[in-house]
């Protein structure tokens, strides 16, 4: 695909208004949403306005940001300042945050256009889009509306695809790649501090990341460049120094060693085949590959990831109460009986999580689960390490599958649910950039090829996506 | 308290309600019935981790610098109040 | 004597003190310490409200601050700063969760030494946030979130503590170390849970929370020292609350009913490691505390070792004292200050920084060069700490000064020997306090402005 990005600039500098790409862009969407619900709130106003301040600033001649007049969506999770930001959560519904996130008011500052929150698995919970909070749509598959987005970033990668918006999307687990290749876009998990966490309501605040989702790789090799970069306001936010991405697009893939994780191509199925097919492609651009072996990642990733992830997330989610901000309801009882009632407006599968997270770091418990799950984090991260002293990229399916109907999805149990990110929880883990680039699709749907960098080596995923 | 064999780490009815107390959720006996055997069942699977040589380890990433300790501007009080249940400049909870 | 030599005593109290560190902003966000106004909820922001989204970063300072007061009793620094995020449910904690310490706190050990030269050890010590202020209502809670994320430093001891005193004067030490770091902030209050367990009961733990101020901590282990021996079969361990105006504990909850915190990691503050050249930097400031000080006094100034620990033992005081000591004689000085300034600042309430030294030092001068008696210095030490006055001046104009004219003195005993026949009797049949009443009865005279010397001399000369 052609950068969305150029395409719009170029227009607004022929003459195109803004304002009224905007207005057309956000009354389709207001109706299409009925239908496929990748938002869960449209800011119509503040869009227009600033798609107007846009228009003044191209009249009257002054320097435009990189971003000017482009139309972003940002996920549920990410506060944007005076927008109702619930994280698909019930529990937040009126919380309307008073300041922006770092990486939304980055893209501002480029005089971005922040057109809406979209939908997720309630706080991230989930790799499909079903476990949407109580009152919340589920969104629908752009390519077959009997399927789902992936999830948690669902109506991200939905309205990327649909409708060619570029998306600020977040991964905890899994949550930017899997419905990047369920939806067919690239999407961009960057090295976990690569972008300020200020301003996201956390899942899992040790794996959170943020990063963009976009129908070429040019757009997401822009936006990535644009929100990268220390942040005071965000402690675990690095001062390693940022790349320029976008001269990474056209660097080519020569002399560049692949690693082909062996456990993630156990079956030879054909999403398995066609990833191959882009291995193939880049051998063609002058890459080499070998065959690597993560055995400790594939066993043991998925209890590590969700023992810790739910572990912080059970803490994460005590704040919401019914005091302070979100969801209340008329105060009366004791403290433990009103915070009770108000916190039974959480969807199941939160629910679930803060029950398991909440057992894991107990007394008696924590040592077990919540402690045992942090030092194999570490084991884990060792093993990639040690993988990247041989190879530049470690290659894997981004999913196993394609997007699954979601009548299938509702044979599943909650433990299988979790085995679905077995490809995905690794880097995430491990805090490694991942990028999911499109690789054809199979009858209709499409499949995405999962590339993992060394720490800090986004840009070496971006030469990837360049060639493909 | 030391720590429980893998035995004594069963979820029981009892457990789960006392875990579900700690974290201020109500539990209806039906979601009891649902969540009891799925907990089981994941908190088996994952107690593979039993199985791995580990030695202790923090977080794996480090803190960027401290902040430097100066007063800025705060939220005006009615900003500060916003959006919640107050009363005389004070945010309203419940009894304690 | 050491602590751990001691035998077992009637009484074990171990303390887990707050205090407040001086720094300018909270421990996590930018909002002010010490907000201008008394208004709730007016020094607040989304981070210290705990709004979604925001994340905390740590203010150096108060780590600064923690490392300073730890050096200073010896303790033994951690390597890296960790914070842990400690659950529970309350209306006055912003998140329903206390960043705090707990895998591994800030230091380990140390001590502090008593005036008996006991040395109270210390478990550990570590930073946290404090939650909000809570007002109780009837049918709600009011909540101040100004107090949410203020720093404070925690210090656990060992329950060697062996009496209430003991505890008071623990708490008053600490807060004059904490006064010499500067990093205690006058106004601040100092909190503490103590555990108190006596050997009637087999040393059953019993726990009292959040007693605020030394003397309460005092009051309140009396109390429960008291409670316990009085029904020594009805302790149980628990956890209980003291009511300051009432004079009395309370059960609070018992053992069972405690909330398991299920501390985790703090996930958005990663383990930061104390660079070595900080630490040194922060110890190089470490001034001489207390009770080095009081040992020097003794010897430099040669000044009587209870003045001097009195004098060392607040930091504005014994700096004073320094300023004083090298302009005139230090022993008389040291003394002077002790008692008669001391007291004149206790029922004055004024504080050290209203005096004006040049007048004190004009006293100390006047005092030294016996151009006044002591009973005139007590009446200028009062004028000077309310009123303000310069003593030279003021002695001038109101003719305060010593009266030693040898002739005037003379007739004034003559008569005081005239008016009090029954004491010249007494003192002739040997009784020597009535020689004292005759000396009285001359200064009495001379309005307290008479050589005692001479007045002394003459009397018995006449008596002979």
């Amino acid at each position: 695909m052609r950068s969305m990005i150029t395409e719009w600039i170029q227009d607004l500098r022929q003459g195109a208004s803004a304002e009224e790409k905007v207005a057309k862009l956000l009354e389709e969407l207001q109706k299409s949403n009925m239908e496929d619900h990748y938002l869960n709130a449209i800011c119509k106003e503040q869009a227009i306005a600033a798609a107007r301040a846009v228009d003044k600033k191209v009249k009257s001649k002054q320097q435009l940001g990189k971003l000017a007049g482009i139309p972003i969506s940002v996920k549920d999770c990410l506060c944007v300042k005076g927008v109702e930001s619930t994280a698909g959560s019930k529990m937040l519904k009126g919380y309307h945050p008073l300041f922006d996130a770092t990486a939304v008011e980055r893209c501002r500052n480029q005089d971005a256009i922040i057109i809406g929150k979209t939908s997720q698995d309630e706080f991230g919970f989930g790799g499909f889009s079903v476990n949407v909070g109580k009152d919340y749509q589920i969104p629908k598959n752009p390519v077959d509306s009997e399927r789902s987005c992936g999830g948690s970033s669902g109506g991200a990668a939905g309205l990327t695809k649909k409708a060619n918006i570029p998306a600020l999307a977040e991964s905890t687990g899994g949550s930017i790649v899997n419905p990047a290749a369920f939806c067919g876009v690239y999407g961009l998990c960057p090295t976990y501090g690569r972008v300020s966490r200020y301003g996201l309501i956390d899942y899992a605040s040790s794996l959170d990341k943020i990063g963009p989702m976009a129908t070429s790789i040019e757009d997401a090799a822009l936006l990535m460049e644009i929100i990268a970069g220390h942040d005071n306001k965000d402690a675990t936010s690095s001062t390693t120094l940022v790349d320029y991405y976008t001269t990474s697009i056209s660097k080519g893939v020569k002399k560049l060693k692949l690693g082909i994780v062996k456990e993630a191509f156990p079956d030879n199925s054909e999403v398995e085949s066609h990833v191959w097919k882009s291995i193939k492609k880049l051998e063609a651009a002058g890459s080499t590959y070998q065959e690597i072996s993560l055995p400790k990642n594939a066993a043991y990733g998925i209890p590590a990831y969700y023992i810790i992830a739910m572990s912080e997330a059970s803490t994460n989610l005590a704040k919401l109460c019914g005091m302070r901000y979100g969801m209340q309801e008329k105060i009366e009882g004791d403290y433990n009986t009103y915070f009770t009632k108000v916190r039974s407006n959480f969807g199941q599968e939160a629910k679930r999580r803060i029950l398991l997270g909440t057992f894991a770091r107990m007394a008696g418990y924590r040592d077990a689960y919540y402690l045992k799950a942090l030092s194999v984090r570490k084991m884990l991260q060792e093993e990639y390490a040690k993988a990247f002293k041989d190879v530049d990229v470690i290659i894997t399916p981004t999913m196993p599958i394609v997007a699954p109907k979601f009548s299938e999805i509702s044979k599943l149990t909650p433990l299988q649910h979790y085995q679905m990110d077995v490809l995905t929880v690794g880097p995430n883990l491990a805090g490694l950039p991942h990028l999911s680039i499109p690789s054809g699709t199979l009858r209709k749907m499409p499949v995405g090829m999962m590339a993992i960098a060394p720490p800090w080596m986004e840009k070496r995923l971006i030469q990837l996506g360049g060639v493909l | 308290m030391p720590t429980t064999t893998k035995q004594q780490r069963v979820v029981d009815a009892p457990l789960l309600r006392k875990v579900a107390a700690n974290a201020r959720l109500s539990l209806t006996e039906e979601e009891i019935k649902l969540f009891l055997p799925q907990m089981k069942e994941i908190l088996a699977t994952f107690s593979v981790l039993d199985q791995v040589k580990t030695t202790a380890a923090w977080q794996p990433m480090q803190a960027t610098e401290l902040r430097e300790d100066k007063a800025a501007a705060s939220l005006a009080q009615e900003e500060a109040l916003q959006g919640t249940a107050a009363t005389k400049g004070y945010i309203k909870g419940p009894r304690v | 004597m050491n602590s751990t030599t001691l035998p077992a005593t009637e009484v074990m109290i171990g303390l887990e003190v707050h205090v407040q560190l001086n720094t300018q902003s909270k421990l996590f966000c930018s909002c002010p310490t010490h907000p201008s106004k008394d208004i709730p909820n007016s020094a607040t922001c989304p981070i210290c409200l705990g709004h979604p989204g925001t994340k905390p970063v740590t203010n150096k300072q108060a780590i600064a601050a923690a490392i300073k007061l730890a050096c200073a009793l010896q303790g033994k620094l951690a390597s890296e700063l960790v914070f842990s995020r400690k659950t529970y449910f309350y209306p006055d904690l912003a998140k329903n969760f206390q960043i705090t310490q707990y895998e591994i706190p800030l230091a380990t050990g140390g001590k502090i030494l008593l005036e008996s030269g006991k040395a109270i050890t210390l478990k550990r010590l570590h930073v946290e946030e404090d939650p909000a202020a809570i007002v109780r209502e009837p049918a709600c809670s009011l909540v101040d979130y100004n107090r949410s994320g203020i720093p404070l430093c925690e210090i656990v001891t060992e329950p060697c503590l062996s009496s209430p005193e003991e505890a008071r004067e623990f708490l008053k030490k600490l807060l004059e170390i904490m006064e010499y770091l500067d990093i205690f902030h006058p106004e601040d209050t100092i909190k503490a849970d103590t555990n108190v367990s006596i050997k009637k009961t087999n040393f059953r733990r019993v726990e009292i929370k959040n007693v605020t101020g030394f003397k309460e901590v005092e009051r309140a282990l009396v109390h429960e020292i008291k409670r316990q021996q009085s029904d020594a079969a009805g302790v149980v361990q628990e956890t209980r609350g003291w009511n300051a105006e009432k004079g009395l504990t309370y059960a609070m909850r018992s053992k069972e009913d405690e909330e398991d915190y299920g501390y985790i990691l703090e996930p958005d503050l990663p383990p930061y490691t104390l660079p070595l050249a900080w630490i040194a930097e922060i110890q190089a400031t470490i001034p001489e505390l207390g009770r080095e000080k009081a040992a020097r006094f003794v010897k430099q100034w040669k000044i009587d070792p209870t003045d001097a620990s009195i004098l060392a033992s607040e930091k504005k005081l014994a700096e004073l004292y320094e300023r004083m000591a090298k302009e005139v004689n230090p022993i008389l000085t040291a003394r002077w200050m002790r008692r008669e300034l001391l007291r004149a600042l206790n029922s004055s309430e004024k504080t050290i920084e209203e005096i004006n030294e040049r007048n004190l030092l004009n006293l100390f001068t006047l005092l030294d060069k016996k151009a006044i008696t002591d009973a005139i210095g007590q009446e200028l030490m009062k004028k000077i700490i309310i009123e303000g006055i310069d003593p030279q001046q003021y002695v001038k104009q109101h003719q305060l000064g010593k009266v030693n004219d040898l002739s005037e003195l003379t007739n004034l005993c003559k008569e005081a020997i005239t008016e009090n026949p029954k004491a010249v009797e007494d003192y002739k049949q040997g009784e020597p306090k009535a020689f004292q009443a005759l000396v009285g009865s001359v200064m009495k005279k001379t309005k307290g402005k008479g050589d005692p010397k001479i007045i002394n001399e003459t009397l018995k000369g006449m008596l002979r």
